[in-house]
């Protein structure tokens, strides 16, 4: 078994992601172009090229293929995901948990909310984050 | 499984490679580049005070960063605590930084509620039902070729760069939602197609709210608003755009008849 493998995808393109420093040092970092997935998505090609574009740009290995076909193969002994509430991508990654440890890795936070109670309007959320979102890093370093 | 290459001599030779590997995607490449020295350049352009006097008008100081934050390749936290560095007092920056929390706002409903991104979350407060709606986009919409000419215009930019100004968004989805009576899950997917920036949430909400299955009341516009905040960029005379050529209340009664009778 490997060590421990970072799986980015399209909502998380970024080498300041929390995710590299939760990670091991040193874990490996793929992004896998995964056919069916993109496909399935239905992307224009400028969507695509401008996918592309950005992983030129990242210091990973961009891997073409099945995206559970491609993470099992490399049989890492942990999978580090960016956390995503993309529905699609949730269920490419939960083929691949049962069989492999995952974690998922909050972004950074852009605001705390005050109350945890939801807020189904803007401006029942705003009311909640206004103080934290005028705030250096949402407040959550101060 | 394949590593693929991230070194080409030009954009045009990226492009013909993507388009081999995904020969069923349709269209051109944007001529807004993705990348994180992409995004680093259009943050550095940012002017968060200048962007809450005018980012209603077509010419106003939009930032462009959509599709950079969609794909995390900026933070909504990287792009604030810039625009904090931007400006006197933070209070100048108060719509820019809003118009972030929409963002978060979005993603967070959506993380609570992943049914809600297809499903309508409140009737329609149109007088119509949902089943009075079209559930298919209609080929002139999709083609940009519906004849009225401020809403080809907006429909060109979005086929030819992904990208559209969000008041034009707006004026798109009412356009598609109450003057062409058509589902917003049609109009929503047709954005996620196109839009270099689409996102599930942000996208599928904004419909909604525009829709008025998730807001008070539906988002109309008119050929004035248009006129007013897209005038320089757009053909806004009313020859070329008689549908829209019309008061509130006349448009009001029109598109929404049953709302009428009810009063």
């Amino acid at each position: 078994m490997n060590p421990a493998l970072i799986c980015l995808h399209e909502d998380a393109l970024r080498i300041t992601h929390p995710i590299f420093k939760f990670a091991p040092t040193g874990t490996k970092a793929i992004y896998v172009w995964d056919d069916e997935y993109l496909r399935r998505a239905n992307y224009s090609l400028k969507r695509l090229v401008f996918l592309y574009e950005t992983l030129c740009d990242l210091p990973v290995d961009v891997v073409r293929g099945a995206t559970r076909t491609v993470v099992m193969a490399m049989t890492p002994a942990m999978l580090y995901v960016p956390a995503t509430n993309n529905p699609s991508l949730l269920s490419l990654f939960a083929g691949i948990s049962p069989a492999t440890p995952l974690t998922f890795v909050d972004d950074d936070i852009f605001a705390v909310m005050e109350k945890t109670s939801e807020a189904r309007r803007f401006f029942q959320y705003w009311s909640k984050v206004e103080r934290s979102a005028f705030l250096h890093n949402g407040g959550a370093l101060a | 499984m394949q590593l693929l290459p991230k070194n080409f001599d030009n954009r045009e030779s990226l492009t013909d490679f993507v388009a081999a590997l995904a020969p069923w995607a349709a269209g051109g490449p944007s001529h807004i580049q993705g990348g994180r020295q992409s995004a680093e350049k259009m943050l550095a352009r940012v002017d968060p005070v200048a962007y809450g006097r005018t980012r209603n008008f077509g010419d106003g100081k939009i930032t462009g960063l959509s599709p950079y934050i969609h794909h995390g390749i900026l933070s909504l936290n990287e792009v604030r605590n810039h625009a904090l560095s931007r400006c006197g007092e933070p209070v100048q920056i108060t719509k820019f930084l809003q118009e972030l929390a929409w963002r978060d706002f979005w993603q967070r409903l959506l993380s609570a509620h992943p049914e809600w991104a297809w499903d309508d979350i409140e009737p329609y407060k149109t007088g119509f039902s949902a089943s009075d709606y079209a559930g298919v986009l209609p080929a002139d919409i999709a083609d940009g070729k519906t004849g009225v000419a401020c809403i080809d215009a907006f429909i060109k930019e979005l086929i030819q760069t992904g990208y559209v100004h969000n008041h034009a968004r707006m004026y798109l989805a009412s356009y598609v939602v109450h003057f062409r009576r058509v589902k917003w899950q049609a109009g929503a997917q047709w954005f996620l197609h196109h839009l270099l920036d689409g996102d599930l949430a942000s996208n599928n909400f904004s419909w909604q709210w525009v829709a008025s299955t998730f807001s008070h009341k539906p988002y109309l516009f008119n050929l004035e608003n248009v006129s007013k905040y897209f005038g320089r960029q757009v053909d806004a005379s009313p020859q070329n755009n008689q549908p829209l050529h019309a008061s509130y209340e006349t448009l009001q009664e029109q598109l929404f008849p049953n709302l009428s009778r009810s009063l």
